[in-house]
């Protein structure tokens, strides 16, 4: 009688077995968003299979909080993937690789190969930024110097700026130059110079990389080009914010910022120049993919989770909303991209910047982002004057060296 | 019955005990282990030899750390202990309003670090308070300065007076002080009402304090300014604490010595470095030691302040274990358990020493 009681219980349990699917993901303004998308998409498309989904965002520092979760095996079944960490979470074999359960031929392939390794593709890119050059329309105005265009190289840019700053005076600056790798290597890409050669060594007596190295540190000379904390702030977007420099480089997020921060300033956006030697763009892909953790006991339900979130339909409504740049390419004659207003202009750049030139992932590779520090450094020895470029190179060749060594 | 009291006090010591074994022991031996090994918080570690240790110190990061370790500990060490002596030595007389001030000087210690280091990043921001104040000291130094000279002025007139009458009157006198005090205020609002002098026209202070700036010694980066930030916000927090093992110690100080040292003619300064300062060497030695561990390990304003302060200025070495622990999916852990087994090598060899250079025995 007992184990009749038992038997019909478990089966009562099984009929109404809900399985739910848990995702991580950021936090700020992330659980809106996604909850609004769940809400909207995946809800409705998943109420027959009794799937239920759930968004928990981890607050902090996400390549951390998601690190301690995947040790701990409590992490959720699907994932946000940062493909600038991808290296270091693929090396946990703790990500599902997603040949064969994915179509990913809609999805811009730049984007697919910034998130596969060895032939195996770890993430489907969620949405994408790349690198822009955004410019205050009256500084150049007050100048009478022309706005910045897509024709422009290294040379016509830098004589631009020059002339801006010559005209300006003091209280003003060309272009704010960020000490780091994250704006720097767009421009290390666009002479042709790769990250890591065929035995994953980083090379920085490479001329080509000597060559935008100087080119960057160079637009330091005579002040046209200055550090952010030398405006008193964080960011290339906090130096536009201020009014007083021309030009930064940034990517789409900086247009809700300077909405938000700068109301009334007049921006427009370019490409990036193109390096005067080979006539070329380089620019970073910034992706943040959608990938499953490979001990999920709901593989199915996941991937079905994963396959709406990344449909035509959600990412047409995120690109409407103006909240992320979508990843598939049938989107590029959206209406959206032909406004005209400033944001559009900027998202339409961004988008196009995907395919132009040498375009590569942010990505630190497999010893994470330490990787970047010796150049950080060398940059901003040499852009605050302590140390001539050669020298800096020197040094950040050695230390490149002891570190990957490791 | 002795069987009993023996079990009775194992059962006693069983939390302490077990607490100790499971997160100290067997946690420093998986560390000693880990840091041999190629370990990387996912895989199954397999033991490589000593590549870790060569690694870290290798690594300029490391060496940084280390650096910044060793001097934010002797700095700030020095600093905590000797100002928190004399604030013991101030706050052991008869004051009125003793308690107040006793429990007032203790608030930095009682408030959580994170809530001061927030507070001192605020202070030492670029339009911070440390920077107004300084514009203001600067705009405001004609009056201050004036102030000054008088007040040193008419103590001097006034204590030569004094002694002229053949009265006993010290240079620093407080009654007579306070009446210079009063003349001085008295002159100076006089001539600023006058208008012979007046705040100046300054610009704003401009001192970045978070950023790559170091005080250098022939060349070697010794200190960051980031740094320094940290060591005044350090001293201030933990001066009340050791001031209470101070205080605790000046109780046992038998009154005799000092009614013995007066009777010899003794002065304030030669009573307190010839008596107060010896008999507390047992305290000291404490105070040093637990000053030299705590600093050693500081993390918890570094991690605050995190990417507010460039690069390697505020790296320590407790900072470095737990940034090579937690970076995003495999981590190079072996490298920070090497390093971490590396700092408990330092502070035990800094004791050692401390132990037999600096005897912990009242002479």
């Amino acid at each position: 009688m007992k184990k009749c009681l038992l038997l019909s219980f478990a089966l009562l349990a099984s009929a109404h077995a809900q399985t739910t699917v848990k995702i991580n993901g950021y936090g700020g303004t992330d659980p809106a968003v996604v909850g609004d998308l769940i809400n909207r998409f995946v809800k409705p498309a998943l109420a027959k299979d009794k799937i239920t989904v759930v968004y928990e965002p981890l607050q902090g520092d996400y390549n951390k909080s998601l690190t301690t979760l995947l040790a701990a095996g409590t992490a959720g079944d699907v994932f946000y993937l940062p493909a600038e960490t991808l290296d270091g979470f693929v090396a946990t074999g703790k990500v599902l690789p997603l040949n064969g359960l994915v179509n990913t031929s809609p999805f811009i392939k730049s984007l697919n190969t910034a998130f596969t390794r060895n032939g195996r593709l770890y993430g489907v890119a969620k949405d994408f930024n790349t690198l822009t050059l955004v410019y205050n329309k009256d500084l150049f105005d007050e100048a009478g110097v022309k706005y910045p265009d897509s024709t422009d190289t290294w040379a016509t840019l830098q004589t631009k700026l020059t002339t801006l700053k010559q005209k300006l005076g003091p209280d003003y600056a060309g272009i704010c130059l960020q000490p780091n790798w994250d704006r720097f290597g767009a421009f290390a890409f666009a002479t042709g110079w790769t990250q890591f050669d065929s035995k994953g060594k980083t090379n920085l007596a490479d001329p080509r990389f000597a060559d935008s190295f100087n080119f960057y540190t160079g637009l330091a000379r005579g002040k046209v080009g200055i550090q952010p904390s030398e405006v008193s702030e964080g960011w290339t977007g906090g130096c536009l914010k201020t009014g007083k420099v021309a030009v930064g480089i940034e990517g789409n997020w900086v247009v809700n910022f300077l909405r938000d921060n700068a109301p009334n300033l007049k921006f427009g956006t370019a490409l990036m120049p193109k390096s005067t030697k080979t006539g070329k763009r380089g620019n970073f892909l910034y992706t943040v993919g959608w990938a499953i953790n490979s001990g999920t006991k709901n593989r199915a339900a996941a991937l079905k989770v994963l396959n709406i979130l990344t449909s035509p339909q959600v990412q047409q409504y995120v690109l409407e909303q103006g909240l992320a740049i979508p990843s598939r390419t049938a989107l590029t004659s959206n209406a959206y991209f032909k406004k005209t207003d400033p944001g559009a202009v900027n998202s339409r750049l961004v988008f196009d910047g995907a395919d132009d030139g040498n375009v590569r992932a942010f990505t630190f590779g497999p010893q994470g982002t330490d990787w970047s520090k010796p150049i950080n450094e060398a940059l901003a020895a040499v852009l605050s004057g302590q140390k001539s470029a050669a020298d800096a190179l020197k040094k950040a060749q050695a230390d490149m060296n002891a570190f990957q060594s490791r | 019955m002795q069987r009993r009291q023996t079990s009775a006090a194992w059962l006693f010591l069983a939390p302490f005990l077990i607490t100790v074994a499971v997160f100290f022991f067997y946690a420093f031996a998986r560390a000693a282990y880990y840091s041999v090994t190629d370990f990387n918080l996912f895989n199954t570690p397999k033991v490589i030899g000593v590549k870790p240790y060569a690694d870290v110190l290798g690594d300029p990061s490391f060496r940084r750390a280390l650096g910044n370790s060793l001097v934010f500990a002797v700095l700030t060490t020095a600093l905590q202990t000797v100002g928190a002596l004399l604030m013991a030595v101030a706050l052991n007389r008869r004051l009125r309003g003793l308690t107040f001030f006793r429990a007032a000087w203790y608030m930095p210690s009682i408030t959580s670090s994170v809530v001061i280091t927030l507070i001192f990043l605020w202070l030492f921001q670029r339009r911070g308070v440390a920077n107004y104040v300084i514009t203001q000291a600067q705009a405001y130094a004609p009056l201050t300065l004036t102030f000054l000279l008088f007040l040193i002025g008419v103590q001097v007139t006034q204590v030569l007076l004094e002694r002229r009458r053949a009265l006993p009157a010290g240079w620093f006198d407080p009654a007579l002080g306070v009446t210079s005090a009063l003349l001085a205020t008295a002159v100076t609002a006089a001539l600023a009402w006058i208008g012979v002098i007046s705040a100046r026209e300054v610009p704003p202070f401009d001192y970045q304090y978070f950023a790559d700036k170091w005080i250098t010694l022939g060349g070697v980066r010794i200190l960051s300014i980031p740094l320094l930030v940290v060591v005044i916000q350090n001293t201030f927090t933990t001066i009340p604490t050791l001031m209470l093992f101070f205080l605790a110690g000046l109780q046992n100080i038998p009154r005799a010595l000092y009614e013995a040292a007066e009777i010899d003619g003794a002065t304030p300064w030669q009573q307190l470095t010839r008596v107060t300062v010896p008999m507390l060497r047992p305290v000291t030695f404490y105070v040093v030691t637990v000053g030299l561990i705590g600093t050693m390990q500081m993390f918890d304003q570094v991690a605050v302040i995190g990417s507010a302060a460039p690069g390697d200025t505020l790296i320590t070495l407790a900072y470095y274990v737990y940034a090579n622990t937690f970076k995003a999916g495999a981590a190079p852990v072996n490298l920070a358990s090497a390093a971490a087994i590396l700092l408990a090598a330092l502070i035990l060899a800094m004791v050692a020493a401390q132990r037999r250079f600096f005897p912990s025995e009242a002479s």
